[in-house]
This record gives C-alpha cells, structure tokens and sequence, in this order.
C-alpha cells in the first residue's frame, strides 16, 4: 500500500533521514519506533508532503507523492495526526470534526458528513457530550481523539498517527491505543510513530527500529518485543518512567 | 511468504538489507573498516543492483576475526555459539541470538516441507560428528513440523540399518556418501529395501551427480531431494528443492544470492556459472555481507513449476577454490599445513593428501615422507606419531582419517603436489 525507498531528508546541512525504506501492506497496522530525534516524524512530515524529501521515493497505492503538494496527499486516502495534536482550538468540537471533513464540503455532501461524525462519536462517547465546546478548553486526552476523530472525517485509507500517547496520562494513554486497536480491526491500515515503544509494539503488527535517521532493525512486533537491542534501548526506559511513577 | 510477488520481495530485500547494513557497519569494526577502505556508505545502497559495490567477505576474513570479531551483538544476545573448520589454523565461528535459531529452524523447516516431509513422518538424521550441528538444524526443524525425529547419533552403519528397519524410518537425513555405504551394508545384511518404510531421503553436504541420485533412488525404492547450507552458519537451510526438481529454491527472504567471477569478483547474470556469493537479511548476532562461499553455481529466477517465487539455483557441482569436500566437511590444504607443522615442529612437511573412495566410503588418507630425523630404532616413536597425527586430524575435522608414513622414494613422485590434496574420487 505505501512503499517508501531510500528517503534522504536534511535540515539545512543536517542529514535527518538516511537511506530510510519502509513499506506498509493494506489492513497492517505499522509502528516506527525510535529515541526522540532519530526522525521518526520527519519520516512522516515527508508522506503527508510538508516537507520535501531530497531523495528517494514515495509510492502509495502505486502512486507516486514526490513532488506532489499535501492536498494531494490527503485526497488519495493519507492523513496524519500530526505530533501534539494540533486541533484548532478557537473552534468547537463540531467545527473541528468539519473541517476534517473538508475535502467533501463544497459537494453538498451533509448527509454523509453527518454519518462519518456519527462514526466518530460511536468511538468516542465524549466527543458527542462535547459537541459544541471550544476545543481548545478540552483536556488532553479529549484533544488527542478530537484529533483522531478530525483525520477519520476525512475517510482515509491510512492514518498516520505521530506520537498519540505524549503527554497523556497513562490512562488515556491506554484508551487512546484501546481505539487504535479498534481501529484496526475494523480493518484501517495505519501507521504509528511512537516513543512509548511497548504501548506501539503491542498494538502494531510490524515495527521498524530507527536510530539517528536509519532504520536498525525491523521485523513482526511479537519479534521485536522479545528483542534484547529493544528492550535496553527502547523498553528499559519505559520499565524505568513506570517504577518511578509508581514510587 | 515463499510465493510472494517478486515486487514485493524486492522492497523487503532491499529495507533488510539496508538495515543489515546500518547494524554491520555500527557493530562490526571488520565491515566497517571494509566499507571504509571500499569508501562506500551504507546508504550507497540504494536498490539491490547496488549490492556490488559492496566489498566480499572470504573465509580467510571469518578465521582472521576469531573467535568473536564479526558479532554484531553482545555476547550475553548469544545463546549459541558454533565453530567450522576454518581456512587457517584458527577455525570460524558464528553465533546466534535466540531469534536467529528461530529462523534458521523455520528455514529447515521450510525445505523439509517442500520435499513432502510431515507430522505423521519419522526422520532418521544421519552425519558424520563434522556435521553436528546440521543434525542439529534437522532435529530443530523437523519438531517444528512435529515430525517424529531419531537425532543424530554415534553409530555404526549396521546399527543405522537396523534402526531404520525397526524404527519405520519414513524419511532419511544424510550425506551422498552416507547413503551409499547405508545401501551397502543393506546389501551385505541382506536387508530388502521393499521390507523399508521408507519413502524418502534428503541428501546434502556434498556435490550428487544426477547418476548418483538416480541409482540411489532405485537401489532404495523412494525419492531423493536435496538442499544447499554453509557449515559457517550452521544452516542445512540455505536453499531447498521442491518436488518438481528444477534446482534449489533460495530463502531469499533470508538470504540475496549472486554469482561472481571467481577471479575477478564481478557479478555475473543470471544462468552463467560462478561462484555463489551470499549476503544475510535477517541474522542479527552473525550478518554476512557477500560472502564468498566457493561453491561453484548459476543462479535463475524465472517462477517454478510449483509456484514459489524464490530464485533457484543450480544443485552445487564443485568447489570455485581449493577447498575439498568430504562426507560434507570442508577441508582446506591450510588447515593439515597448520596441523603438521604443530606437530612436527617443521620436520612434517614433506606430505600429501588424497581423499579416496573405498567401498562407497570416503576417506581422508594423509602420506607424510620419513625422514632421517625421524628414523629412531623405536618403532614406538614412529606409531606414536602416526597415532597422533590420526587423532588430531579427526579432533579438527570431525571425520575418520588415516595416515601411513612412506619411504622418501615413493613420495618423490609427488614431489611437485607436496602439501596438497589430491581428490581421487570418481566425479559424483
């Protein structure tokens, strides 16, 4: 479905990305995971289209995204739910939902409009008791699947999550992957960005391993749960935040 | 996964590789420095077609780096460690993390369910000591197909029959030579092959010319497959033969094969002969990058017969280098260099080596020329000598050898091949 080949991306002189390739077959659910600034979400920032990739290929559904503005991209079937959730705040609720919906309004497309936002508020119960709150006063976790709920308006073939559990409270943290779970078996194909390396691995069917813009390791998720280099990188610091917020 | 679209093999191929890569290049300081002195990034790959501008691994690179040299995770990943004959006086090792035992398992697994093998099979595994560990491999591979395994063990060829006899064996595991002196000792034992359950063998470790595969295939009344591994990676399941016998199926989700001029290390095109160079996709604790087997084949990737998209490769007709095989062990003439000049302190040099058939069996004969210095009244000396040099050549090979001490005269006719061994066999 997405098959990316080679991507080099710099900031400025800094190499970013390097030589990553990647692929993701339809119904997967696909995780990166990686230290805080190993790339992971320029990886993203370069399907969505936000920022050119100097090298390499991008293909999804046999089409090619290089070169290609982001509009585009989302019109073929790709959005992401960009890193710290990024909803418009000044609006409500339902505004946000419509404007993930935003590609189909000047269709006079209400009815099925309305339908997608039933889909939403059947995922999330307390998006429908919010409805007309300004969402900018929403907690986190309520922003987190706003943001979701706004991507899924937009009836994608592949959503990209970047980072779903920062910040969070690991309750919500485990609701937010309770739906991604959900998700999938309703049959999404997806692709998440995590640091929360654990919480990704046991929801996703594959992972990749990056490390400074390069990808180390890849393989099933069951395999990379039980990978020694993941456990002390990755899982190991996951165990340390849990102890320490026990104590 | 064996019968995947070659379009999606190559996207996996090439984001194993490249991680294959990135991991060397940090772990390993030997292919680092390679890639460093051939001046090629890791990132230089960039399609599989860019594979030859990586620098070849020869065997001569795995003993240099003994023991642990070429890990590429720590030591306390291992959870096996496994040695080979090397080229030289050190011999090779390899290691494996416990994932990479589970892939090597599903590889043998692999080739025994493409030559028919199943639950309700008895698997008979048969090597010499030299090949411990494919017995191994067999044994890990076969459970995981829950077929019901008699491991390896030391016994005598009569002893063998018996227990295939008696034991219902339905599937054998061996070398060529192997079968052949199994096929003897039946007929010695007069043991009809029809009062045999056995319907199958796998035979492996050594080149098996069509006539030899044929005339077992008749004198044991079943079917007769066979596969490609390395003893460096303790891997009988590098490449297997489906039913339909139009060469060995490359686990290419494991491994990318290629051909190259055994001269000039140029990669050759599919169908030409030359020598096959393998690279590892999915080993963590032991990558391979190009390495040069020595084993002499063509490679083609049109789609089999019987549906699996795996390139093939041409059943392994001979050596590309001086390596010899016997009864599935790789000897290197370097090897008995190292082993005599250990033990004869120099005085051991005039020898030569022949490997021979002798009633179906193959044995490893070593001549070493008497000289004065050696000449002592005790006939003691002399027998302690060729007993001590018997036992650590079968220490380091794992097979059965002799040695007889000859008069300067007759060794002068060997004059020009001292320190070589001579292979006597009859081609298969």
């Amino acid at each position: 479905m997405l098959k990316i080949r080679n991507l080099q991306t710099f900031y400025g002189r800094i190499r970013v990305l390097d030589n990553v390739s990647l692929s993701v077959k339809p119904g997967e659910v696909v995780t990166l995971i990686g230290a805080n600034g190993a790339g992971k979400s320029t990886l993203l920032n370069c399907i969505s289209r936000l920022i050119p990739c100097r090298q390499g290929e991008i293909f999804f559904l046999g089409t090619r995204l290089n070169g290609q503005p982001p509009e585009f991209v989302v019109r073929l079937g790709i959005c992401q739910v960009p890193e710290g959730r990024q909803i418009f705040q000044p609006l409500t609720v339902q505004e946000n939902l419509e404007m993930g919906a935003y590609l189909r309004y000047g269709r006079r497309d209400k009815g099925s409009i309305h339908q997608d936002m039933d889909m939403v508020f059947s995922l999330f119960p307390v998006l429908a008791e919010r409805l007309r709150q300004i969402s900018g006063t929403l907690s986190g976790g309520e922003q987190q699947m706003l943001a979701i709920g706004r991507a899924l308006m937009s009836r994608p073939k592949l959503l990209l999550l970047d980072e779903p559990s920062m910040g969070l409270a690991p309750r919500v943290v485990a609701d937010i992957f309770r739906t991604i779970v959900q998700l999938r078996d309703e049959g999404l194909t997806i692709l998440i960005v995590e640091q929360n390396a654990r919480a990704a691995l046991k929801v996703a069917d594959r992972g990749y391993v990056m490390e400074t813009g390069r990808i180390i390791l890849q393989g099933t998720a069951a395999e990379l749960l039980e990978d020694n280099d993941v456990k002390r990188a990755y899982l190991g610091r996951d165990y340390r935040e849990f102890t320490e917020g026990r104590s | 996964m064996e019968c995947q679209d070659r379009t999606e093999l190559a996207q996996l191929q090439l984001e194993r590789l490249q991680s294959t890569l990135n991991r060397a290049d940090r772990n390993v300081p030997f292919y680092h420095n390679c890639l460093g002195a051939a001046c090629v990034e890791p990132s230089a790959v960039r399609s599989l077609d860019d594979l030859d501008r990586l620098p070849l691994t020869s065997r001569e690179d795995l003993s240099k780096n003994y023991p642990y040299g070429l890990f590429a995770v720590p030591l306390r990943d291992i959870v096996r460690i496994h040695t080979a004959t090397g080229t030289g006086s050190n011999p090779t090792v390899s290691g494996y993390t416990k994932k990479d035992l589970g892939i090597w398992k599903e590889m043998v697994a692999r080739s025994l369910t493409a030559a028919g093998v199943g639950a309700e099979d008895i698997i008979q595994i048969c090597f010499d000591p030299g090949l411990a560990n494919w017995a191994r491999d067999f044994k890990g591979g076969a459970e995981a197909i829950q077929a019901s395994v008699i491991p390896m063990t030391p016994l005598e060829v009569p002893k063998q029959v018996m227990v295939m006899h008696d034991y219902k064996t339905s599937t054998l595991v061996t070398t060529p030579s192997y079968a052949r002196q199994l096929v003897r000792e039946m007929t010695r034992m007069s043991v009809n092959p029809n009062s045999l359950s056995l319907r199958r063998a796998l035979l492996l470790g050594e080149p098996m010319s069509e006539s030899v595969r044929t005339s077992l295939e008749e004198a044991l009344h079943i079917q007769i497959q066979t596969g490609y591994g390395l003893s460096e990676v303790p891997g009988p399941g590098i490449a297997y033969e489906c039913r339909e016998r139009q060469g060995l199926h490359i686990n290419e989700d494991h491994f990318i094969a290629e051909v190259v001029d055994p001269e000039t290390g140029a990669q050759l095109p599919p169908d030409e002969v030359g020598e096959l160079v393998l690279t590892s996709l999915t080993a963590k604790a032991f990558p391979l990058i190009r390495f040069r087997t020595g084993d002499r084949a063509t490679l083609t990737t049109d789609i089999c017969s019987c549906g699996r998209s795996f390139a093939r490769m041409e059943p392994v007709k001979g050596r590309a280098d001086q390596l010899v095989v016997i009864r599935g062990i790789k000897l290197h003439p370097q090897l008995i260099r190292g082993i005599m000049s250990r033990l004869g302190h120099g005085s051991l040099s005039a020898y030569v080596g022949f490997v021979r058939r002798l009633e179906d069996l193959d044995l490893l004969e070593i001549w070493v020329r008497v000289d004065e210095s050696h000449f002592s009244d005790e006939i003691k000396m002399l027998e302690h000598l060729v007993h001590t040099l018997r036992r650590e050549l079968e220490q380091s090979l794992g097979i059965p050898a002799k040695v007889r001490l000859v008069e300067p005269s007759t060794m002068a006719l060997y004059e020009d091949r001292l320190g070589q061994i001579l292979d006597e066999r009859a081609n298969g």
